[in-house]
């Protein structure tokens, strides 16, 4: 969940150092927390990177220093390219499909109808539940004997599917799995933007004898354009991390079929039993340049659209 | 930036305290136990059975050892993965405790840090032990340890669907004769076998039996022989012999699946004995074939006994008392009993567990022709090696790679990571 | 924010609501099959076709939750609330600060929380697990509340300093010239004044801690408190089986999310929207 805010309006300064003294107290637990546990957290992980870290060498500490060797490695590795294909398919099929779901709900409960209120509340439950709890429903139901997927396709002929096990679906799989999650976050966003959008604009449309789908594409696409960048953005930087789903599902399986960047990571360190944090740690810390590319971007527009 | 003397950072110190609080008992406790004087005193002893709470007959087991050597146990029980990272760290800060019971491919990891002591060092007689079974604590003509006992993987069958499709248990004695059994059960409409081919551990261990049946060598992934192996489970699930489930099963899953009594045989170990004794069906077990005939080489599962190695080397003697007293011919079948059924390492102990429960005798005969997952000098690289070889498993199960693609790309991988 | 229906609208807009419904329905399905699942019996789950509806409801699964869950609920529970107590005590003031008291600097500050976002879980989980293996935090409750609320920070100081900022400035200076101090002030009217952002915030730490699988599964792993995250995971991967237990587990761990879908639902609406949509 990422917000954006306005920087705080700038005042004339008055007594401006006792001012700041008294701020700094204030904000003095925030600043250790930071120091304590993300700055130094980060710098342990890219300390991990650039050293050779054998489970041994990580209790004892005396690890060898390896400088860029580990990033050479994960970039030489099949898994890379593997990985960063299946991050930019998964990441980009979630976003778009969570935002079109998303947009075309948003528009349908926009006119407001009897429970209209109620059923776009039970929308938010999909985002609310743990993940894992979703994760782990959608495994059943995707699974290849019992599931009821399958169940439901067969009626209709379809032979079994094996959603989770087969290298053709199992990213399809966890990508399905992504977008039901993310559509209630992107239908809550775009709902509130439409109604930022005036209501005689519509109606001036309708007196002009535009139909619903004109007035669609020619008021409300272009006027929700900053909020639908924005909604992808976070969406982007959101599914980039994702592990939890991928993990439950599939555990990036089988082979790498359903590997992304953010699952590579999580395997080597923690999900084989056989810790090799550093180029665990050298990915994740390309995930984390990654996402901050997408993040720039993201305050880039943030502050344009501030400015207009 | 500006320090606060304001209330407000009260929460945060008092948050912080509670925590460095926390951690400070959990490391001195294990400071102030390991270092208990020795005459009469407290001796440490980890082991992975959280199970087994205090005042379980494992524990009570535990205790009177301690007081035959008379001193008393302090036994701390950790999950396996964690028990390896305590040790070390303890090995570490010179904390380590007087004995640790630990998973067998463990135990090269520890010797290769120097902190355990080899059994001559310690005084122990090894000479009665299987070497097969020994194999797995000896790291460059080192013992140390001594397995409390070993289980294994053999072939469990419903005898009621091998009597429903006409196959004869005892026909199983090669691969062939297998695969030909899984036909006629199938074609009798039934299920065919399931086994573990899950993306950890598990997978390996299960595979290795093949694997080493065929003849390869886990130095070399990619030989023929391990094609072969590998083949043998793809050509499984191709022939609809094995479901798809078995990519992603547990050892857990695969007798669960067993249970159900659809299947006619699942690859499993020595702990289901009694689930398998009170299973709805009748149920037995054939020796997992090699390629050619004879049993496989299973790998072996179970729990070493080592001893770290202390500053004041004066402990050593009552823990070689305390090794000891958990490793007589009558403590190994104890032990065996404890553990739902681990075959005792030694000629003696086997025997006398015979004698017991006569039922166990393909166990026995199973362990004694298993092998150590680390032996043949593997130690430390196994894992690493191992790691390559489910993921290979996994790719030709699903069918991302060709066996022979999957493996060697698994050698590739494996000679990486292990030079 | 809800347009409600004219009264006589509703004739002309049952087909919506009848659709709505359908859509609704269509979305909620998994969450109904976790239902259903979690009322079959063991023997019923692999039966093919599946079960559309419990008809001979059990409730095994949930007797196995009672049985064997009851601890990591209890877990849940006490590091949701410490995530909660932990994220409003070091965000509270700090938006206060930003909003309020021109901290110097904030405009950094405010980039780097909104940056700090950005980074995945999974590379803090690592961070942290290096730190804490030599500290002995791992497997602690506190070490899992502190990582948790990594998530939350950054997103609470925020969310204050949105609402702070929107503090009339008259109020604050009355109560200078009441002779109250800063740290008076910030008790006394601008807490009390914060009390939906305090609740927004905290109801987000609880939810996104309770909620929480990577960094219980590497930081609290083998611990003897393990949260519900990871109770329903050691039954994925030790059973696969008893599916109904897993779906039962599933279920109570959702509770928490349906409560507050119920009571909170507005401060959930406003927690999801605030800030990135601007009107």
């Amino acid at each position: 969940m990422v917000l954006a805010l306005p920087a705080p309006r700038r005042r004339p300064s008055t007594r401006g150092s006792a001012r700041g003294w008294t701020a700094a107290g204030f904000a003095a637990p925030l600043l250790v927390y930071l120091v304590l546990f993300y700055a130094y957290p980060l710098w342990r992980n890219v300390d991990l990177s650039v050293h050779d870290y054998t489970i041994r060498a990580f209790v004892q500490g005396n690890a060898e220093f390896v400088g860029l060797e580990k990033y050479a490695e994960i970039f030489a590795s099949d898994t890379f390219t593997t990985a960063l294909t299946n991050t930019a398919i998964f990441t980009l099929a979630s976003i778009l499909f969570q935002y079109a779901i998303g947009l075309a709900l948003a528009v349908f409960f926009r006119s407001g109808f009897r429970l209209s209120t109620l059923l776009r509340a039970m929308f938010l439950v999909p985002w609310l539940l743990p993940l894992i709890v979703s994760a782990s429903t959608w495994a059943w139901m995707l699974s290849s004997e019992n599931g009821i997927v399958n169940s439901f396709l067969g009626a209709f002929g379809v032979p079994q599917i094996n959603w989770l096990t087969s290298p053709d679906t199992a990213l399809l799989a966890v990508t399905i799995a992504n977008i039901w999650l993310g559509i209630p976050f992107n239908l809550v966003i775009l709902h509130s933007g439409l109604q930022s959008i005036p209501g005689d604009v519509y109606e001036a449309a309708s007196l002009d004898g535009a139909g619903p789908w004109r007035q669609f594409w020619s008021i409300t696409f272009p006027l929700l354009r900053p909020v639908s960048a924005i909604t992808l953005l976070l969406g982007l930087i959101y599914t980039l991390k994702v592990v939890d789903v991928i993990w439950v599902m599939t555990t990036g399986g089988p082979g790498d079929t359903s590997t992304t960047l953010a699952i590579w990571s999580y395997r080597e360190a923690f999900g084989t039993g056989q810790p090799d944090f550093s180029p665990a740690a050298a990915v994740g810390n390309v995930l984390i340049v990654i996402a901050l590319v997408f993040g720039f971007l993201h305050l880039q527009i943030q502050r344009r659209q501030e400015d207009s | 930036m500006h320090h606060p003397k304001r209330g407000i950072t009260r929460p945060l110190t008092a948050g912080l305290a509670t925590i460095a609080v926390v951690g400070g008992l959990a490391a001195c406790s294990t400071a102030d136990d390991a270092g208990a004087d020795e005459a009469g005193g407290t001796y440490t002893w980890w082991d992975p059975y959280p199970q087994h709470e205090d005042g379980s007959d494992w524990a009570n087991r535990v205790q009177a050892c301690g007081e035959e050597a008379g001193v008393t146990i302090e036994r701390t029980a950790y999950d396996t993965t964690a028990l390896t990272n305590q040790a070390l760290l303890a090995a570490q800060e010179g904390t380590s405790p007087d004995v640790i019971l630990l998973d067998n491919p463990a135990v090269s990891t520890l010797a290769d840090t120097g902190m355990l002591t080899t059994t001559g060092e310690l005084g122990l007689d090894t000479s009665a032990i299987d070497e097969n079974l020994l194999a797995a604590g000896v790291v460059d003509g080192e013992t140390y340890g001594i397995p409390i006992g070993a289980n294994t993987l053999s072939l469990y069958y419903n005898a009621e669907v091998l009597d429903d499709a006409g196959v004869e248990a005892d026909s199983i004695t090669d691969w062939d004769s297998l695969t030909a059994a899984l036909g006629k059960v199938t074609d009798a409409g039934h299920k065919g076998i399931t086994f573990a081919g899950i993306g950890t551990e598990e997978g390996s261990f299960q595979f290795l039996p093949w694997f080493w049946g065929a003849g390869a060598d886990l130095r070399d992934l990619d030989s023929p022989e391990a094609v072969e192996a590998l083949e043998l489970w793809k050509g499984w699930l191709d022939d609809g012999y094995a479901p798809d489930s078995v990519i992603n099963n547990s050892q857990n899953t695969v007798w669960e699946e067993f249970l159900t009594g659809d299947f006619a045989f699942a690859e499993n170990g020595t702990w289901q004995v009694n689930s398998a004794a009170e299973a709805g069906f009748e149920t037995g077990l054939v020796q997992l074939p090699a390629r050619d005939g004879g049993v496989a080489p299973a790998p072996t599962g179970g729990e070493f006994i080592i001893a770290p190695v202390q500053e004041d080397t004066a402990r050593y003697d009552v823990t070689r008392q305390i090794v000891e007293c958990m490793t007589t011919p009558e403590g190994l079948v104890e032990t065996a009993n404890t553990f739902a059924y681990y075959i005792p390492p030694t000629a003696e102990g086997q025997d006398a567990l015979l004698e017991e429960n006569p039922d166990l005798e393909p166990w026995v005969e199973a362990v004694r022709n298993a092998k150590g997952r680390t032996s043949d000098d593997l130690g430390t690289d196994y894992p690493k090696i191992s790691e390559a070889l489910w993921t290979a498993v996994q790719n030709a199960l699903s069918g991302v790679d060709t066996p022979a693609d999957a493996l060697s790309k698994a050698q590739a991988d494996a000679e990486a990571a292990t030079s | 924010m809800n347009r409600r229906p004219t009264p006589g609208a509703s004739g002309r807009t049952w087909w919506k609501t009848a659709l709505g419904v359908f859509f609704t329905a269509v979305m909620l399905f998994p969450v109904y099959w976790m239902f259903n699942v979690s009322l079959t019996r063991t023997s019923d789950l692999r039966a093919d076709p599946p079960h559309w509806f419990p008809w001979a409801p059990t409730t095994e699964g949930y007797q196995a939750v009672l049985a064997q869950q009851l601890p990591a609920l209890g877990t849940s529970l006490l590091v949701g609330l410490g995530c909660v107590v932990l994220t409003v005590v070091i965000a509270a003031p700090a938006g206060y600060a930003v909003a309020q008291l021109r901290l110097p600097g904030r405009g950094t500050l405010n980039f780097l929380l909104l940056v700090a976002q950005m980074i995945p879980a999974v590379v803090m989980a690592m961070g942290f697990y290096a730190v804490y293996v030599r500290l002995g935090l791992l497997n602690s409750v506190g070490g899992l509340i502190v990582a948790d609320s990594t998530i939350a920070v950054p997103f609470g100081v925020l969310l204050y300093t949105a609402f702070m900022a929107g503090i009339p400035r008259e109020l604050l200076q009355a109560a200078r010239v009441d002779g109250a101090n800063a740290w008076r002030t910030f008790v006394s009217v601008v807490l009390p004044l914060s009390r939906n952002s305090t609740l927004t915030v905290a109801l987000f730490a609880f939810l996104w801690a309770w909620s929480d699988f990577i960094f219980a599964s590497t930081l609290d792993r083998n611990g003897d408190l393990v949260p519900i995250t990871l109770g329903i995971y050691q039954y994925i991967g030790n059973n696969t089986t008893q599916w109904n237990a897993i779906m039962a587990t599933a279920v109570v761990a959702s509770v928490p999310a349906a409560v507050l879908l119920v009571v909170a639902q507005r401060f959930v609406t406003a927690g999801v929207t605030a800030g990135a949509v601007k009107d």
